[in-house]
């Protein structure tokens, strides 16, 4: 499968233009274009220290940005634009912008103190207002989707780490969002509990959610991703069709790193 | 089981399986000096109980006599109210505290530091004898305009009783203790779960009540359980205020007056180590409570919907996957 004319046709959902971060004096992303199409799956790959955690996280403002733009879907992340300043959003705008972008981490951050049915139903009640029943009912079918529909009473603590980031992964989609953001899900899993994640995932990208993917799964990159970007050193070094990249990397330094992981 | 194959696993575990294996009787490492030491903790032991049944200036009489006496009970109950409302009025302060201190706006940090500076660092008798005295200092509080026309007034005495006092001596003071804790609970909450909440577009209130706090209260129940056994035993310095009816207000009065200070002592002490005892059962509830999904791990609370039940029940012959 190559990129067909039917994504190049699709509509931007994320756009990165020019980004810049800087922790203190420590210059971690030095200008980072990039576009992600509605129903695209992006895969970012690189080495620990390229960046490629900091970008996601900018992209739902868990890090802000220090220069350049982030647009979902043409509206501004983290900032409005009056009379050519920017103004810092309020918690609760970002808060809503953050309603439509689920986020999928390492650690898997389940909250410990819930369920796993009482995980996913949290933020459709507590935030979308969503009565309980239909929460619940919902929840059921996510936790179905996943394979785990006969787990929905078990605490975290009983959960397996692929188990728990499955349900992580239900408790993101709970919030219905345009944009699923996956922080190296499968990093912290046990080598044979990697395949179940990432078989959800595969589902989710064929059911056609736009997803932005940072993982060192190679396999997972060319079976199912749309396009691969490999980032060092804070910027772009090769993006394209992941599997011309992987079978013929351009760059040294592409060469270089796809060597040592495949 | 195939004799072809004298190799393979199952064979061998199944072999193993019905040899039974010899279990190991070892004998264990002796410790005499455990046993000298029981032998003279029991002599201890049983001095003491001699001495506690032999000794007549006990009189154990005196204190069955007014163990239960209206006086004493009345004492006791006053000594609960208080307890359990100052460390109500605590409890309330320090989540507002604790949370003032962790957040954004540097205003509500200054105030909450400025608190815990100022109770935490002047002793709670001077705090009230303070309060016992607030009538003296403004006898009359007044809501209005600064240099123009008030708006209401009452007379500080009526509004400000001695229960009053105390309770306000004991609650601020204790407030600037448990907001240390509480802050140290909240701390200790892994920073992945306020992202993780945050990602999901929850608000920073939301977050903090419904996420971090009943986790955080794993760590602050035990020194809270600590700070409530404190505060049962610091109400008896409410006669600073000066207020009159707790427990040992009581037990002393009564002494004075028959002039047997001794048995109205051990009255009032084992009084408080029943209270103390109770609250101790208390504090295992709470602990458990809270400890749910990480220390105790009981049956879910969860009681799916019909529409959930029916909806999992469709589903259920769909095999699971996770098996290993």
């Amino acid at each position: 499968m190559t990129i067909t004319n039917d994504l190049m046709t699709r509509e931007t959902l994320v756009r990165i233009d020019g980004v810049h971060k800087y922790f203190g004096e420590h210059h971690v992303l030095r200008g980072i274009d990039m576009t992600v199409r509605q129903g695209e799956v992006s895969v970012l790959i690189g080495p620990s220290g390229s960046g490629k955690s900091t970008l996601l996280r900018c992209i739902n403002m868990l890090e802000t940005i220090s220069a350049g733009r982030i647009h979902v879907r043409e509206e501004l992340i983290g900032y409005r634009e009056t009379r050519g300043r920017l103004h810092d959003l309020t918690v609760k705008e970002i808060a809503a912008q953050r309603r439509e972008i689920g986020m999928v981490f390492q650690r898997f951050n389940l909250f410990p103190h819930r369920t796993a049915l009482q995980n996913i139903i949290e933020a459709p009640t507590q935030v979308k207002r969503q009565s309980k029943v239909k929460a619940r009912s919902r929840a059921m079918e996510l936790l179905d989707r996943v394979g785990l529909g006969n787990h929905a009473n078990h605490y975290p603590a009983q959960l397996s780490g692929g188990q728990q980031q499955r349900v992580a992964i239900a408790r993101a989609l709970a919030m219905e969002p345009e944009l699923m953001l996956f922080d190296e899900p499968t990093s912290a899993l046990d080598p044979e509990l990697v395949g179940e994640v990432l078989s959800v995932m595969k589902d989710l990208a064929k059911s056609g959610m736009t997803m932005i993917v940072v993982t060192h799964e190679i396999g997972f990159a060319r079976e199912v991703g749309d396009t691969l970007t490999f980032m060092d050193g804070g910027v772009v070094v090769e993006s394209g069709n992941p599997r011309d990249i992987i079978a013929n990397p351009q760059q040294a330094r592409t060469q270089e790193f796809l060597s040592k992981v495949l | 089981m195939s004799t072809l194959a004298p190799t393979d696993t199952s064979d061998r575990r199944t072999g193993a399986a019905h040899r039974k294996p010899e279990l190991i009787d070892a004998v264990p490492v002796r410790h005499p000096g455990r046993w000298a030491g029981a032998v003279l903790i029991l002599l201890f032991a049983a001095l003491l109980g001699q001495s506690l049944v032999t000794n007549t200036n006990f009189r154990w009489d005196i204190v069955g006599t007014y163990f239960m006496d209206v006086l004493v009970i009345q004492g006791i109950g006053w000594t609960l109210l208080l307890t359990v409302l100052s460390m109500a009025i605590a409890i309330m302060l320090a989540i507002l505290l604790a949370f003032m201190r962790q957040s954004d706006n540097p205003l509500f940090r200054g105030v909450s530091w400025t608190w815990v500076w100022f109770f935490r660092g002047t002793p709670v008798y001077t705090q009230l004898v303070f309060w016992g005295l607030i009538s003296v200092l403004y006898p009359k509080i007044a809501l209005g305009i600064p240099f123009g026309p008030e708006l209401f007034s009452f007379s500080t005495q009526d509004v400000i009783t001695a229960f009053m006092a105390a309770i306000l001596g004991l609650g601020l003071n204790e407030s600037a203790y448990l907001a240390e804790i509480f802050r140290a609970g909240l701390k200790s909450v892994d920073s992945g779960q306020m992202e993780a909440a945050e990602a999901l577009g929850m608000r920073k209130s939301k977050i903090m009540w419904r996420i971090i706090l009943p986790q955080a209260m794993r760590v602050i129940v035990p020194p809270t359980g600590n700070e409530t056994i404190g505060m049962l035993k610091t109400t008896s310095l409410v006669l600073a205020v000066p207020f009159t009816l707790d427990l040992t207000f009581a037990t002393n009065g009564i002494a004075n007056r028959s002039y047997l200070p001794i048995p109205l002592l051990i009255v009032a002490a084992l009084w408080y180590l029943v209270i103390t005892s109770i609250l101790m059962v208390g504090q295992y509830y709470v602990e458990r409570h809270f400890g749910k999904g990480v220390d105790n791990i009981v049956p879910a609370p969860v009681k799916p919907t019909p529409a959930a039940a029916a909806a999992k029940a469709a589903k259920a012959p769909k095999v699971e996957d996770e098996l290993p």
